[in-house]
């Protein structure tokens, strides 16, 4: 009885787009995401190294050369007092001043047959960027004394040391395009998110639903006129198709916004959002596929427990398959193409996601995407052949919560 | 034709025996009370006439044929456990479980506006489920399984919850379906209400049937041999060899006879005996009596 499912699923998309809630997460989510990446991206982008160091050093030009290198340097903007050469009160002075944090922390360089030893001394022991700085200022600032005490030229050090940027251009479909990764990267994450974030909404909303359904007691009623897989049909496709109209808004917006003048300003002029076609139709399929694989997880459970409190416990189901995605995300950014991401991105639960996030970032072979989509069809069918089955009698089921022995059994009823 | 008819049905759950041998047959145009103590198998029985559950054994059948979804279209099922959308506008709600029945939307709409009306409660139509009292909600579930005009209604214990007022809205309004020729099955345990309404009765105890057929029927099968009287002056013809029992108010009697035809001699002793009688009533047992008399004989009911 497909009008049935029909009517079930039109009922859930028109209660669900009615909300307060649909239109607050619409609007919410991916201005925090969107904000959020870019914020974080900027600020990786501009943010230098600002410690307040001293430098100590018998060698008075290597001390001013990194003094130089530090306060001026690509990614440092420190503050720097040299002292050169020290006395023998030098060493207590620079420790006490750190220790009551009038400095960060200071450097003593020590020559040793012509190496320099360098030992960077301070208050925190994590601090990252400060030592890297310090750590390629110091290697640019001893090349750049040697080459100066061979005798060449200060202009042509100069030239020599200027730092060298890197251009990168993609092929796609036989063109060679300027790419800008950092906008590749941008626009792939912020779909990943949207993605994760739309999954996870929607799936809970589907087990929200129906202990709704189970405690407002509607099923009995439901159930004289419609089948329970009518039901679960139905209400699969209402929210799942309140979840493709959200992401519709999304796209369509995110499209208006990489066409319209203002984006690259809000970009904070270098970055600039765009979508190609392919990227778009391989986010819209994960996102149904994905949405199918964990809202059928979430069905079950749903069937299964009698309370939105019981379902808190649960959500650890579906939180944590998804979670996983987040910890491979880094390297399978840094080699989209490596035997480790492609192995993950065949995993039923990650497919989504991380295959999504590959074909956004690299082209990956048509074979790798035919692959991820027949396993994850196959497993799709799987949860949603079981869901039926325990929806089926979970449903009618109040009060206790069933043991997996039980479940089991459920599974035999046919 | 009968509407309703069950033979030899029989349902267990894991080990337990909900139903067993059931039989009974339901005919157009009456009141059939499906009566038992909490636990008896009312609604399980029930919920394989609606296609819920199916019968281990035995046969369903509807409208003269064996269980098929389809007929499920001319059947009204209001469960002991009542449900709505608590966020859908009481009239979306209504249009909705009409067109699920297979009403297009102009007429659920029309015939939701016209139910309203009957049952009073027109201010709610364009409320949301949850802004209305609990006794508006049961008109509404009430109303929702009647859009389709079902030529069968089964109801799950209908008046649990109602106060009197809505009580006596409901019986009345089922007593004029039941006289546009639909069938009526209701389960209840509370025997006053089926002893005023009901044509026929099936008493279930323990899954099993106990008592079944037309009121008539199963009331005759039960002697009349209680009397009540009101009397003045001597009351010692109570001491009669055919009187078992006797309860001595001021001024009046419960008497219960060891036989039906002994009432005229008890009478006659009375009246020879100089008593005043002003009442003089032989009375066939109450369907509560019955009820008590065969669900307690079958030793403890379940609770």
């Amino acid at each position: 009885m497909p009008s049935n499912t029909l009517l079930i699923a039109k009922r859930e998309y028109l209660e669900r787009v009615r909300t307060k809630s649909f239109l607050v997460t619409t609007m919410l989510i991916p201005l925090l995401m969107g904000g959020g990446i870019l914020f974080s991206v900027v600020k990786s982008r501009h943010s230098k190294a600002a410690s307040h160091i001293a430098v100590v050093a018998a060698d008075t030009d290597l001390a001013l050369a990194l003094q130089d290198e530090l306060e001026h340097g690509k990614d440092s903007a420190m503050q720097v007092d040299v002292i050169s050469p020290p006395t023998g009160n030098t060493r207590q002075a620079v420790v006490d001043e750190t220790a009551e944090k009038q400095i960060d922390g200071f450097l003593w360089i020590d020559m040793d047959k012509g190496k320099p030893k360098a030992t960077y001394t301070s208050i925190s022991s994590a601090d990252i960027s400060t030592t890297q700085a310090i750590e390629s200022s110091l290697r640019r600032a001893i090349v750049r004394e040697g080459m100066k005490r061979k005798g060449v030229d200060a202009g042509e050090i100069k030239l020599m040391m200027a730092p060298v940027e890197l251009e990168t251009e993609t092929i796609k479909n036989g063109e060679i395009s300027k790419s800008d990764t950092m906008t590749a990267f941008f626009g792939a994450y912020v779909l990943f998110f949207l993605m994760y974030m739309a999954v996870m909404l929607h799936g809970m909303n589907v087990a929200r639903s129906i202990i709704e359904e189970k405690t407002s007691r509607v099923f009995e009623v439901m159930l004289a006129t419609v089948r329970p897989q009518e039901m679960m049909t139905g209400k699969l496709l209402g929210v799942g198709a309140v979840g493709l109209t959200q992401i519709g808004i999304w796209v369509l917006a995110a499209l208006g916004l990489s066409a319209a003048p203002m984006a690259s300003a809000a970009g904070a002029g270098a970055i600039h959002i765009s979508f190609s076609a392919g990227q778009i139709i391989a986010f819209i399929g994960y996102f149904v596929m994905g949405f199918l694989l964990y809202s059928g997880m979430a069905a079950a459970i749903g069937a299964m427990v009698n309370s939105e409190q019981e379902l808190q416990q649960f959500n650890m189901v579906i939180a944590l398959p998804m979670a996983a995605c987040m910890f491979v995300l880094v390297p399978v950014i840094s080699d989209p193409n490596s035997p480790f991401s492609r192995i993950i991105s065949l995993v039923p639960t990650c497919t989504p996601l991380i295959m999504y996030l590959r074909i956004a970032i690299s082209n990956p072979p048509w074979y790798d995407i035919a692959a991820s989509v027949v396993i994850l069809l196959a497993t799709i069918y799987g949860v949603l052949w079981l869901t039926a089955r325990i929806y089926r009698v979970g449903i009618l089921m109040y009060g206790k919560r069933p043991t997996l022995p039980e479940i089991l059994k459920w599974l035999k009823y046919s | 034709m009968s509407i309703v008819q069950l033979e030899h049905v029989r349902k267990v759950y894991d080990k337990k025996v909900a139903v067993e041998d059931l039989s009974f047959s339901i005919e157009p145009g009456t009141m059939f009370g499906l009566l038992g103590p909490n636990g008896s198998g009312k609604t399980s029985s029930i919920r394989m006439m609606v296609g819920i559950t199916m019968p281990d054994s035995g046969v369903v059948r509807l409208f003269g044929e064996p269980f098929k979804r389809d007929a499920l279209k001319r059947v009204a099922y209001l469960p002991e456990e009542r449900g709505l959308y608590k966020k859908m506008k009481v009239i979306d709600q209504l249009v909705f479980l009409g067109q699920l029945r297979g009403l297009d939307e102009a007429t659920a709409l029309k015939r939701s506006h016209e139910w309203c009306e009957r049952l009073q409660i027109t201010e709610a139509i364009p409320k949301k489920t949850e802004e209305l009292s609990k006794g508006m909600q049961q008109k509404i579930q009430f109303i929702s399984t009647l859009l389709h005009e079902p030529e069968l209604i089964i109801m799950d214990e209908p008046f649990s919850g109602l106060d009197p007022v809505n009580a006596t809205l409901l019986i009345d309004t089922m007593l004029e379906l039941r006289n546009e020729g639909r069938a009526i099955l209701f389960s209840t345990h509370r025997m006053d209400q089926v002893e005023k309404m009901c044509d026929a009765i099936c008493l279930i105890s323990r899954g099993r049937p106990v008592l079944s057929g037309t009121m008539r029927e199963v009331k005759s099968r039960y002697p009349r041999n209680r009397v009540q009287m009101t009397f003045e002056g001597d009351a010692g013809f109570l001491r009669d060899p055919a009187v078992e029992e006797a309860r001595l108010y001021n001024g009046s009697a419960e008497i219960r006879l060891k036989d039906e035809a002994a009432a005229q001699q008890v009478l006659a002793q009375a009246v020879n005996g100089g008593t005043r009688i002003t009442r003089f009533e032989v009375m066939e047992p109450t369907l509560e009596e019955i009820f008590i008399q065969e669900v307690g004989a079958g030793g403890n009911v379940d609770a």
